[in-house]
């Protein structure tokens, strides 16, 4: 796709590649000349500039949307799915973003595309400000689940809240995982990649299509049970500037939103009747607040014990392994490939050590903070639990809700209003 | 939140709000302050856009050809006709221990023949790639650098790459030599 | 109406999908098995027609599956991007066609999973989170028990398979020595009378040898034995010389497989002696041969076996042998060889020139007259047999005189020629490529000639070649350069140690005893370096050799230098112990062989001293015939190359 708009940048930097110069550079007696090679290179500049124009504009009319249109959400879905999917293949990705950015925290060297950043930064500040109206359609995987969905058949609800944990989770593993320069898993693990770039790995594939199949029957199991972005996103729209509401209008509790909504975030009325004395409430809380901190340091011991397995999802740590039993062979017979190479780039045993041991060091480092803050997410979580709150109204989850709208259009309140159109 | 909400206990709705909006001061003041701080990493000119292959470091391993999301990998084998010998008994063009340089399958050694060669004068022969039918194997490039003058190289081209946050290659690739370059150096080219 | 509509185009294209999905992953699936362009069989038969030349059918034969391979790989990547998008147009038209289906029934309320009773969810999610919370520990637990589990494990186990290992290499070397030498008596080696072929071999050596009768079965064998050999020379799995005895006692084991050889078979050490390299075993000028001839007498033919005129291309290697053949290496500017002669008749068996090597100068470079293109001597594992030349093409070719590899390590800039002999360790040949636009030390598999490891060398051409020396019980490669004395890993690369002191044009080769590196040059000095860690234990500079390269035996060091001098040093401390006026020019090798010294002048004179303190001279007679190469020695005989004729010395 990226041929068609490629410019022809004329590559001059040679590098010093030593080459072989076995023979001589030859006498043309015939007048032979050199042909001009160039290579082409995109122009990244402009597309760049492209993608984050196009994220800004989506994302404004997504939040102008959600003042209770439906029809326009279709269609911001309907771009985003078709640029930045099919179109861009699926790698301007804000979900990816997050690695790039712990990256750049981490590794003084490492410069930042200012694309990454903006497309890190966009839709957290208009999340903050109106909800996840990323979510809603101008992210390409969100989109491509809307636009399959059909029907919204409902998970048990506790079996869901715990499923949103997951995103938490992944969201840990993919910042250790980044932290220590090992790999970016939400970027290799991603289930729709292969689907906007029409090919890729099978197993993944497979993954990407049953997530498809699963959200014609319910809202958006990708975004609800594993996007990390999703969790980040989610902080902030709870404590949105402008919460997304059903409609301005008095409710009148009918019971349509809360069927509509893909994504189980509406919560219906709840008169909190006491089941159990309020002391039993107030010391389970103490309680969850008590095993907070132990959670905290058990999964960060838990973690840091387990890093040196983790480890070796570093190349170093892996080809450190690899030389050592290559090595601790009587008769090798066959050399890996790794090794052979290592070998060949004439490194050190030693070298190769110590930068395997300050991976482990890393991962020590990393993991621990990760474990603490998968128990604090744990703990967070059975305290959440613990809270009753009454209801009058049917009301968004502000967390949860990814702004989609479906519940605008379902709502009777709205249509009063509407009618004419 | 145990303090808070003891405190507030009595009026409900003042606490959500109130929450509320400690919630919103602390989020806007993460994001500026993020904002601010990652600002700072990014410089336009040098950030590492795409990925390339330093063909002094390839040691033609031939995991470029499968390891490459893209179902026929975005690196192909390049050709510097300025470093090049231009033999008739080329290392890249003919399998090692050919008995006659002719151009039957035995002798070749791209598997889908996708280099070609014209004769430009006694005894002298142009190489090209034709670049649809590369895979990016190596298999040429090995042997042009163990017996000529390592005029075949592979590279990334830009214009098939889909520029993955993480080259699934670079994951795989044994000498390390496939690393971020920024917009001035998308080609390492030899000269 | 219309919803009948959509919902039959929505059950057309949903089998359409399904047709189209499951036919895309089975052709995914059938192509990926097969992987068209790399078949296995088309490698086989690839490297079947480099072996057999000129084939036709054979060549047609790849032909046409290399015709299919390419039609199968483009066709199928034809049909996968056919049928990907396809599949894309057909989902969205599904899409489409269901979502107008299910319009207006789509959200309608489905029934109630849960009595909607938000302290029941309440109290169920905390159930959930805290089995959650379980399992994650759990898991956690798990990965680390396992991880503890097999660390601590491994090391027993590690200890347990060590030995298991140790017994399986002794029972195979002792099997192989039982087992190998019918085999090979089957083709190629010397079947004595008493032995029968599960006798083990130890008869082997003290029996005589009958020519008549091996070059009688080696005619007639070799012919047909040409595939069965080849077969077995791959087959084989590694190439190590277990068959070739542990060196006496005084030095110690070089590989991990010489020592369970010592161990296992006592009897090994009376097996047929080789001489596989430039100064025997390890190019270290030792060999365990035994009954040498100490006087022969070229003209009348006294002691002489047989002597063959050569009339192959001058080179000034050295030959080697192992079991039955004889190999060495000539050439000029034309062409470079390496020829095969029998042992038990010196008649020449075959010849394989190292030519179409790709990257092979069309032009060789420039050499020395008194250098030539084939100087470096040849080496073999026992199986494969290889040699390099002035112009870097080095070639692997089988006992048979079928080329198994060839390739050129980049074309030497060096003012007399590339000289240095090949070192053979294990399954590696070991290559020291010391010139003016390069110097690197190469490891290739001798199987397959596949780089094992490589390294770039600092300092300046040198014209040394390489040994194993044993320190500790581990090998080291020991490489002479100019100025450094360098020991490395020789399964790595690594570099172990390294010692400036060399200068001048450095030429011979170090020699090694007791963990001990000597290494000596004209214009520079004689230096004993410690080979666990490099250090230099002492030095001298009154004699010194410019291109003969020292030995040491008995605790002593003996060098000899091209003016004529036999200089001999203590061990130890490089005291000068004797010094012996020769007058003549010495430029072939000492060797040390049942405790005495063989030396030949380059007139052709051949000096055989004692090793004990005396340092006397046992016996001095002249050839008549100017030598160069360095003699093998084998059980009972000698094999020497002159500058006219291969002769074998053996008492009749």
């Amino acid at each position: 796709m990226k041929r068609f708009f490629a410019t022809i940048l004329t590559a001059t930097a040679a590098i010093g590649a030593k080459a072989q110069n076995r023979f001589p550079k030859p006498d043309f007696e015939s007048g032979y000349e050199y042909p001009d090679l160039q290579y082409a290179v995109p122009n990244e500049l402009m597309w760049d500039v492209l993608d984050v124009v196009l994220l800004l504009a989506l994302l404004i009319s997504a939040a102008w949307a959600i003042t209770r249109r439906r029809k326009p959400m279709i269609w911001i879905s309907l771009i985003s799915v078709l640029y930045f999917g099919f179109f861009r293949e699926g790698c301007v990705c804000s979900v990816g973003s997050i690695q790039n950015i712990v990256l750049a925290m981490v590794d003084e060297t490492y410069h930042l595309p200012w694309v990454v950043l903006c497309f890190f930064l966009l839709p957290i500040i208009f999340a903050f400000l109106f909800g996840r109206v990323f979510c809603a359609g101008v992210c390409p995987m969100g989109a491509l689940q809307e636009l399959v969905n059909v029907k919204n058949g409902r998970i048990s609800k506790p079996i869901t809240m715990v499923l949103g944990l997951l995103p938490w989770l992944y969201l840990a593993l993919t910042i250790l995982y980044a932290a220590t320069r090992s790999r970016f898993i939400v970027c290799q693990f991603d289930p729709f990649i292969g689907i906007f770039r029409l090919g890729g790995d099978i197993e993944l594939l497979a993954f990407g299509i049953l997530l498809l199949i699963i959200s014609v029957f319910t809202g958006r199991p990708f975004c609800r049970f594993l996007c990390p972005y999703g969790a980040l996103l989610s902080l902030f729209s709870s404590v949105a500037v402008k919460r997304i509401k059903i409609t301005d209008k008095k409710c009148i509790n009918c019971d349509l939103c809360y069927s509509s909504c893909p994504v189980d975030a509406i919560q219906p009325p709840y008169a909190n009747t006491p089941q159990e004395e309020r002391k039993e409430g107030v010391k389970r809380i103490l309680g969850y607040a008590l095993l907070m901190p132990l959670l905290i340091v058990a999964g960060a011991m838990l973690m840091r014990m387990s890093s040196d397995v983790m480890s070796r999802a570093h190349k170093e740590v892996r080809l450190y392994d690899l030389v050592t039993a290559y090595e601790a062979e009587e008769n090798p017979e066959i050399i890996p490939l790794e090794v052979e190479a290592f070998y060949m780039r004439g490194r050190t045993m030693e070298e190769l050590q110590a930068s395997a041991e300050k991976a482990q060091a890393d991962y020590r480092l990393y993991s621990t903070w990760i474990g603490a803050m998968m128990g604090l997410v744990l703990a967070i979580a059975l305290i959440r639990f613990s809270v009753k709150r009454r209801r009058e109204t049917y009301e968004i989850d502000q967390a949860a809700c990814v702004a989609c709208g479906q519940c605008f259009s379902y709502c009777p309140q709205n249509k009063v209003g509407d009618s004419k159109n | 939140m145990e303090e808070k909400k003891n405190k507030n206990i009595n009026n409900p709705i003042r606490r959500k709000e109130f929450l509320q909006m400690c919630g919103s001061v602390i989020a806007g003041g993460t994001v500026l302050a993020a904002g601010a701080k990652l600002a700072t990493k990014t410089k336009v000119k040098e950030s590492d856009v795409f990925w390339q292959i330093d063909p002094a470091r390839c040691t033609q391993c031939g995991r470029c050809e499968t390891d490459c999301v893209l179902p026929v990998s975005a690196v192909k084998c390049i050709h510097a006709n300025r470093v090049c010998g231009y033999c008739d008994l080329c290392g890249g063009y003919y399998r090692s221990n050919v008995k006659e340089l002719n151009t039957a399958a035995e002798n070749m050694m791209c598997p889908t023949g996708a280099i070609e060669r014209k004769f430009i004068e006694d005894p002298y022969f142009e190489y090209t790639i034709n670049e649809d039918l590369c895979t990016g194997c190596g298999k040429c490039v090995k042997g042009c650098t163990s017996f000529g003058n390592g005029s075949l190289y592979l590279q990334i081209k830009q214009d098939i790459c889909v520029n993955c946050n993480e080259c699934q290659i670079a994951q795989v690739c044994v000498s390390d030599a496939i690393s971020r370059v920024d917009y001035a150096t998308a080609y390492k080219l030899k000269e | 109406m219309k919803k009948d509509i959509y919902r039959t185009i929505a059950i057309v294209t949903g089998i359409f999908m399904l047709t189209v999905t499951i036919m895309l992953t089975t052709n995914y699936f059938q192509v990926r098995n097969i992987s068209p362009l790399q078949t296995e069989v088309m490698e086989t038969l690839k490297s079947l027609n480099e072996t057999y030349g000129d084939n036709t059918t054979l060549q047609e034969q790849i032909r046409q599956l290399d015709l299919l391979a390419r039609k199968a790989y483009f066709v199928q990547e034809e049909h996968q991007k056919m049928g990907v998008y396809l599949l894309i147009a057909m989902s969205i038209v599904f899409i489409v066609c269901i979502r107008g289906y299910y319009a207006d029934v789509k959200h309608i309320a489905p029934k109630q999973i849960d009595v909607f009773d938000e302290w029941l969810i309440q109290s169920r999610s905390r159930k959930y989170i805290r089995i959650l919370t379980g399992a994650l520990a759990a898991i956690a637990l798990f990965i680390i028990i396992d991880a503890n589990r097999k660390d601590s494990g491994s090391t027993d186990a590690d200890a347990v398979a060590d030995e298991v290992a140790l017994a399986e290499q002794a029972e195979a070397t002792t099997s192989e020595v039982s087992s190998g030498q019918p085999s090979e008596s089957e083709t190629l080696t010397v079947v004595t009378p008493s032995e029968t072929p599960n006798e083990d071999t130890a008869s082997a050596t003290e029996t005589p040898i009958e020519p008549q009768k091996v070059v009688g079965q080696s005619e007639e064998t070799a012919p047909e034995s040409t595939t069965t050999s080849t077969e077995a020379t791959t087959n084989s799995a590694d190439n190590v010389p277990t068959t070739e005895p542990a060196k006496p006692a005084e030095a110690s084991p070089a590989t991990p497989n010489d020592a369970s050889a010592s161990a296992t078979a006592p009897s090994a050490t009376q097996q047929r002696v080789n001489h596989q390299m430039f100064r025997g075993r390890n190019s270290n000028g030792h060999s365990s041969a035994k009954s040498i001839p100490s006087k022969w007498d070229l003209a009348s033919g006294g002691s002489i076996k047989w002597k063959e005129a050569l009339s192959s291309k001058q080179g000034f290697s050295s030959p080697i042998v192992h079991n039955n053949r004889i190999f060495f290496t000539g050439g000029d500017a034309s062409s470079r060889e390496i020829y095969c002669h029998d042992l038990a008749s010196g008649k020449q068996l075959w010849s394989l020139k190292a030519d179409n090597i790709a990257g092979s100068p069309a032009t060789p470079p420039q050499v020395a007259g008194n250098t030539g293109y084939a100087s470096a001597t040849a080496a073999t594992d026992g199986k494969h047999v290889c040699a390099i030349f002035a112009t870097g093409d080095i070639i692997c070719s089988d006992f048979d005189g079928k080329r198994i590899w060839a390739k050129n390590l980049g074309v030497p800039e060096n003012q007399y020629g590339f000289v240095s002999s090949l070192v053979v360790w294990g399954s590696s040949v070991f290559v020291q490529f010391d010139n003016n636009n390069m110097r690197k030390v190469v490891a290739l598999d001798i199987a397959t000639g596949n780089v094992r490891w490589q390294k770039e060398r600092d300092g300046k051409v040198s014209w040394s070649s390489p040994i194993i020396a044993t320190v500790d019980g581990n090998a080291q490669l020991i490489l002479m350069g100019n100025p450094n004395v360098t020991a490395y890993n020789p399964s790595n690369g690594e570099v172990l140690w390294s010692v400036e002191g060399m200068a001048g044009e450095v030429c011979p080769s170090p020699c090694s005893a007791d963990g001990i590196i000597y290494a000596a040059n004209e214009y520079a000095k004689l230096m004993a370096i410690n080979g666990k860690d490099g250090s230099v234990v002492w030095e001298a500079a009154d004699y010194l050799p410019e291109v003969s390269s020292p030995v040491v035996a008995n605790g002593k060091i003996y060098i000899a230098t091209s003016y004529g001098v036999l200089a001999v040093y203590n061990a130890k401390t490089g005291e000068m112990i004797a010094e012996k006026e020769l007058n003549v020019e010495l430029y072939s090798s000492p060797m040390v062989v049942e405790g005495k010294i063989y030396l030949i002048s380059k007139d052709g004179q051949v000096f055989i001293f004692s090793t004990d303190d005396a340092v006397t001279q046992i016996n001095s007679f002249a050839t008549g015939e100017a030598t160069y190469a360095t003699p093998a020695f084998l059980d009972g005989m000698i094999v020497i190359r002159t500058e006219q004729s291969l002769y074998c010395v053996a008492d009749k």
